[in-house]
């Protein structure tokens, strides 16, 4: 039988030593939707997904697929395939001896190694070691390997973090394809680039403990006229207010000279609806 | 046992990709060589010594090589993983925590035994060649029990890895129990038994600690059972139980020693953060 919801937490708490790290976290997520999980750093989002994939132990419960993965870690990773931030391959493995690892461990036929690397449009890279892929098409080949085994749910840490715009660009494309097929899809991001165009709901992180939960535009008009010390990540304020503007966020740069060189003080202002249109 | 395959078979693959395999099978090959090679020239003639001799010149040398090589791969294993944070990602698969560990065991003491043999291999056929005495049989008897070593040093160095955040902290640990086993055992014995008046019991239960030890005294017993060369432990053993009853008992400890730490390792393993 179906489960309600393809990932359910309920009250996920988590600390390391006397550090508390999530703090009563609850939220279900729908088949086939595709949830951002959003926040700065320290803010919670990789442990959350360790804990949806059942490899830390944590307070609460979290099913996925209607497995719990406290208890039924095994079986419940089964339905789950995962992209960490930096992936995970060994540097002198090809691109199919790494999916036909993963492969081997998920008991799925070889042919799917030449599906996914079509799907990563990699199949020219077939015999091409991973230490010499770009990092773009690093991330498309963990997104195959965690689509290999056709899992209904993906967990995605911060995939295009390390990515320029380009490469950014096409490992999206790759999600909003997976999505179309019908993938339940949580990633985590601090970047707003494009997050309209996949995101169903949005959830906020803030210090481990569930901030906000909703829409994209939900979460526009909520932050609307309010200031904000932003951590950029590296990433430079241009670019940043770039992203803003495209997620349909508009904002103001208030204060940059009172502040570190990596944080900025933004103020949100009215979005502009002929701007959207145009996007559209 | 598929995924423990899978895992160990990668780790043999990785190996083997790597230059570390090679270089240490080469450096083997070389020691057994030259250890044939100079101890007959110390003998007043130049050439080969047969298998035998050059087996009894060897035990040392490997019984200092294989652990340090063992404990030192055995440590990076699960702490080289977390640091680099490919273990969360290996974890995120549909495996038991247990099946991750067997494979990496697994597939880490096939590597260095394939080094091992590859080395001493290299060597006896050369050795063969060059000398009529064929004691072969010595030859691999005292191969199969560097193994046996090999198998129980990784499984402390995954222990060791296990409980370790970075690979520097388990190296080191692994350094430190290389030493302590390798070198200041014997020291730690003689000034406890200075110390407390210990003999007997004592004594052979202070030898079945120590891994090296008991694949020393067995090797020398299945070698050549010379009272002067077995060392205080394995003197009073052979006088005490017999030849016989000596190698049983210490094949036993060292059964127990392959086993036990790698017990450890996973109960340290199944209790740890990724």
């Amino acid at each position: 039988m179906e489960s309600r919801f393809a990932v359910s937490v309920q009250h996920l708490g988590k600390s390391y030593g006397s550090v508390r790290v999530l703090d009563d976290i609850t939220f279900d997520v729908r088949h086939g939707s595709c949830v951002a999980l959003l926040g700065g750093n320290g803010a919670g989002k990789t442990t959350t997904l360790k804990c949806l994939l059942g490899v830390v132990p944590f307070e609460g419960a979290v099913e996925v697929e209607g497995v719990p993965t406290r208890t039924r870690g095994k079986d419940a990773r089964r339905n789950i395939g995962y992209v960490p931030q930096i992936p995970a391959f060994g540097e002198q493995d090809t691109c199919a001896a790494a999916l036909s690892f993963i492969a081997e461990l998920r008991r799925v036929g070889k042919e799917r190694v030449g599906w996914a690397l079509e799907t990563a449009n990699l199949s020219a890279q077939s015999a091409m070691k991973v230490g010499e892929l770009s990092g773009g098409m690093r991330q498309r080949l963990a997104l195959a390997a965690a689509a290999l085994s056709d899992p209904p749910v993906l967990l995605l840490d911060e995939p295009a973090s390390s990515l320029d715009s380009h490469s950014r660009r096409d490992l999206h494309e790759m999600i909003g394809r997976l999505r179309g097929e019908g993938k339940t899809i949580i990633l985590s991001t601090h970047v707003l680039d494009s997050l309209e165009h996949l995101a169903d709901q949005v959830l906020v992180l803030d210090r481990g403990r569930l901030a906000f939960a909703g829409s994209v535009g939900e979460l526009s008009a909520r932050v609307r006229g309010n200031r904000f010390v932003v951590n950029l990540n590296g990433n430079s304020p241009g670019d940043f207010m770039s992203a803003l503007l495209v997620a349909g966020i508009p904002a103001e740069r208030v204060t940059p000279a009172a502040l570190p060189w990596e944080e900025m003080l933004l103020a949100a202002s009215e979005p502009d609806p002929a701007a959207r249109e145009e996007r559209a | 046992m598929n995924a423990v395959m899978t895992i160990a078979r990668k780790e043999i693959r990785d190996a083997v990709s790597s230059t570390w395999l090679i270089a240490y099978a080469v450096l083997f090959t070389l020691l057994a060589l030259g250890l044939s090679y100079l101890g007959q020239r110390n003998l007043g003639s130049v050439g080969f010594e047969n298998f035998s001799r050059t087996t009894a010149s060897l035990l040392n040398l490997c019984l200092l090589l294989a652990p340090l090589a063992a404990l030192t791969l055995g440590s990076g294993a699960i702490a080289g993983d977390r640091e680099r944070g490919t273990l969360t990602y290996l974890l995120s698969q549909p495996l038991d925590r247990w099946e991750v560990l067997a494979g990496k065991y697994l597939g880490l003491a096939a590597s260095i035994a394939l080094a091992t043999t590859l080395g001493f291999g290299v060597a006896g056929v050369v050795i063969a060649l060059q000398t009529s005495a064929m004691d072969v049989g010595t030859y691999v008897l005292f191969l199969a029990l560097v193994i046996a070593l090999i198998v129980v040093m990784t499984g402390i160095g995954l222990a060791l890895s296990a409980v370790s955040k970075t690979r520097a902290q388990a190296l080191g640990l692994a350094m430190l129990v290389w030493f302590v086993v390798a070198f200041a055992f014997d020291l730690i014995l003689i000034g406890m038994v200075s110390a407390t008046s210990m003999h007997g019991g004592g004594l052979l239960a202070a030898l079945l600690l120590n891994p090296i030890e008991i694949v020393r005294v067995l090797a020398i017993i299945q070698l050549e059972p010379d009272l002067q060369i077995l060392g205080p432990f394995g003197s009073y053993l052979m006088e005490r139980v017999g030849r016989a009853n000596a190698t049983v008992i210490l094949s036993a400890a060292l059964l127990m020693w392959m086993a036990l730490p790698v017990t450890i390792a996973s109960w340290l393993f199944e209790s740890r953060e990724a």
